[in-house]
């Protein structure tokens, strides 16, 4: 009886109807898109994006070059060298990210005693040549720069929960 | 109708005083001229309708999958298949080494030419038809029948393992596919009693308007007769000629530019071509649904012919963009499995059913 | 001038596309035993039956046409192609023994050839393009050639029909073979099976029972 039924059920295609009839109706429901460069979605201050480096107010760099950021680095984008300043300060002489070897997985700032390399919300950067996505110190500084007050927000956000 | 496009020539060509000139010339090839003039007449809608149908065909299943779809080039997206066809037209040709050249660059030529060959007898209305055969329907058949070759030297010529895999692929798949909509295409035969397309048609005509087609009487033919139609053009869910996931495009894998674009003008002539088959054989052609029904038949029998068959094609390719939508990918034992294990039984079958029951008074159409 | 020689040509225009026709059936017929390539030579048969199929047109013979493209083009040599794709043909090894045959194939092609002479050169047969009437507009050739294979010729049409149904017969039952330790797959079962058959609820409480 059950084996008759089901002849009768394959012979009239009734499973591929029951699926025609879900994409149908899935055709006149409201899609979900959401147009990019028009609308965008709301972000998380804990966002992983673009990288920067910070300075304090007064200016001075953040960062002391102790290299922890680039040992927990587990794609190894991060380069640093360092030497001492006139002023017998340790700072880095060169600060660099290879963005297409990072995986964004936040490390970095997490490991950073002084705050100085975070990620930003930026995520809509590009590079047009080969190498345009090596970001050096200056870059990073200038990421940093711009977008500072940004970036204090949203540590401030998150201070609580660390 | 020549006639009155005759007196249209003239009457444009003697307004620069050129038409005596002009006519001396022409009239002696003014026939295969006439001929040529119908060519263009069902090619050159044929193209845009291509170029359409792949812009529908993104935005349906867009819609299906609850996205937009192409919206950022002209309004709606409107624009977007004459962009990709410009696209296409510029990329760079690329001739795989030790690939067949000749047999390479002419394949795709031979997947076109057929589908756009096939539509020298297809009626759009009572009597207008490019080439009024008698055995049409025959034509339609062998037309589609040499399609495949386009696909098997593409993918013998480019020297490519998925390309031939692809190709094989296809091969048997529609040449399986072929025999059920053979014997589909019978039982509308038999009904009919002519392989004239303008008389399939007109064997449809009848008072009780869309309970006299064939899709009534036949309506399991007309199941086949589009699943086969489905497969015949390798469009999803019988689309392993492509197969994207295991042998990434299939016969087509080595062509680009314009040689890629010939294939897919020659996929998409190809279901349209299906899809007007289908409404001409099944769903009565430029018939009226409500012919001879008791208001609305009065109400909508103003409306022209050509009308009535467009719209039954734009179903039609709707439930190819629809099927492409929702059915995943068949394999190719199950294929070969429908194909050979029920369809063709099935067809044989009915097709002495169908010839039975038009030997009893029950047989109406 | 140019027009005289276009309406002679239209005139004409028949035998003009016989003999194109013809012309292109026999040099293909020659690529196909000249060509080194096997795929070129089965490509170049295709050729012949469609320009045999555009001969036949001429003639009126329109059903007989389409079905040499439907059948002969569009499925036997499809599948002929098919094989002849997939053969890995070493050249060298087909060319051995041509001597050896030689003598066997010539006396073949001889014998081809006298039986073409007799049929052609016979009085009855020779006039066939000749014989062709001309129909009226409405002939249904294939309604004609139906009529008369289901009645006149019924027996002989109904015996070929046998052999060919003992040659498929004869030749699935030459290669149908099931070799062990092959896995299959049954699509057949695979699309009988039910929730039931795969999946087992159990019912499991979210804590360890006291011990």
């Amino acid at each position: 009886m059950e084996k008759i039924s089901k002849f009768i059920k394959t012979f009239l295609l009734l499973e591929l109807l029951r699926g025609m009839s879900v994409t149908l109706r899935n055709m006149f429901s409201r899609n979900i898109t959401v147009h990019f460069p028009e609308e965008k979605t709301p972000q998380s201050h804990r966002f992983r994006g673009l990288h920067a480096q910070r300075r304090y107010p007064n200016g001075e760099e953040r960062c002391i070059g102790c290299k922890l950021c680039e040992a927990v680095c587990p794609a190894l984008a991060i380069n640093i060298e360092v030497a001492e300043r006139e002023d017998g300060t340790r700072r880095t002489t060169r600060y660099d990210i290879d963005l297409t070897k990072c995986i964004f997985c936040g490390f970095c700032e997490e490991a950073c005693p002084v705050d100085a390399i975070v990620e930003t919300r930026i995520f809509e950067y590009h590079g047009e040549n080969c190498g345009d996505l090596y970001y050096t110190k200056q870059m990073l500084l200038a990421v940093g720069d711009k977008h500072e007050v940004q970036i204090a927000k949203d540590r401030a956000a998150d201070a609580k929960y660390r | 109708m020549e006639a009155q496009i005759l007196h249209l020539f003239q009457w444009f060509w003697s307004l620069f005083g050129l038409w005596d000139l002009l006519w001396g010339v022409i009239e002696p090839i003014w026939p295969m001229l006439w001929i040529l003039i119908k060519i263009v007449a069902i090619v050159a809608p044929l193209m845009i309708g291509v170029a359409y149908l792949t812009y529908a065909e993104r935005k349906i299943l867009a819609y299906m999958q609850v996205r937009v779809g192409p919206n950022r080039v002209g309004y709606y997206g409107l624009l977007q298949p004459i962009v990709d066809g410009v696209k296409l037209l510029f990329k760079e040709l690329i001739v795989p080494i030790r690939s067949n050249k000749f047999l390479f660059a002419i394949s795709p030529v031979l997947v076109l030419a057929p589908a756009l060959a096939a539509w020298a007898v297809i009626p759009f209305s009572n009597g207008v038809v490019l080439a009024n055969v008698n055995a049409g329907m025959l034509y339609i058949l062998s037309m589609t029948s040499i399609g495949v070759y386009g696909v098997i030297i593409a993918g013998w010529a480019s020297n490519s393992k998925y390309a031939f895999l692809g190709s094989m692929r296809s091969a048997a798949q529609m040449v399986s596919y072929e025999l059920p909509m053979g014997f589909a295409l019978v039982c509308v035969l038999m009904a009919a009693q002519s392989m004239n397309l303008t008389d399939i048609v007109n064997g449809q005509q009848s008072k009780a308007g869309l309970f006299g087609w064939y899709l009534i009487p036949l309506f399991p033919m007309f199941v086949i007769y589009f699943i086969s139609g489905v497969a015949e053009t390798n469009r999803a869910p019988f689309d392993m000629a492509e197969g994207e996931s295991e042998i990434v495009a299939g016969f087509h894998v080595e062509y680009s530019g314009m040689g890629f674009a010939l294939f897919f003008l020659g996929e998409y002539a190809n279901m349209i071509l299906i899809s007007a088959l289908t409404s001409l054989f099944f769903l009565g052609g430029w018939l009226s649904p409500f012919h001879g029904w008791p208001l609305l038949g009065a109400a909508t029998d103003w409306i022209p012919g050509i009308v009535w068959l467009l719209g039954k094609m734009f179903f039609i390719l709707f439930m190819f963009l629809w099927f492409r939508a929702t059915f995943p990918r068949y394999r190719y034992d199950q294929l070969m499995r429908l194909g050979w294990k029920i369809l063709i039984p099935f067809t044989l079958l009915w097709v002495v059913v169908v010839a039975a029951w038009m030997q009893t008074p029950l047989w109406l159409w | 001038m140019l027009t005289n020689l276009f309406v002679s040509l239209m005139a004409n225009f028949q035998a003009l596309v016989f003999f194109m026709l013809a012309i292109i059936t026999v040099i293909a017929a020659l690529r196909v035993i000249t060509s080194r390539d096997p795929v070129h030579a089965a490509l170049f048969l295709v050729l012949i039956f469609f320009s045999t199929a555009g001969i036949w047109m001429l003639m009126e013979a329109e059903f007989l046409a389409l079905t040499l493209v439907l059948v002969y083009v569009g499925a036997v040599m499809v599948l002929f192609l098919f094989v002849v794709m997939m053969l890995d043909i070493n050249l060298e090894r087909l060319r051995e023994g041509f001597w050896r045959w030689f003598p066997f194939g010539a006396a073949l092609a001889v014998v081809m050839v006298v039986e073409m002479v007799w049929v052609l050169g016979n009085e009855q047969t020779a006039k066939t393009g000749e014989h062709v009437a001309k129909h009226a507009a409405n002939y249904s050739n294939t309604k004609e050639l139906g009529r008369l294979i289901y009645t006149d010729y019924v027996y002989a049409f109904e015996l070929a029909a046998v052999i060919l149904l003992v040659a498929i017969v004869a030749a699935i039952a030459l290669a149908f073979r099931r070799r062990g330790g092959t896995k299959r797959q049954d699509s057949e079962k695979q699309v009988a099976v039910k929730r039931a058959d795969r999946i087992r609820l159990v019912s499991v409480s979210p804590e360890k029972r006291g011990e």
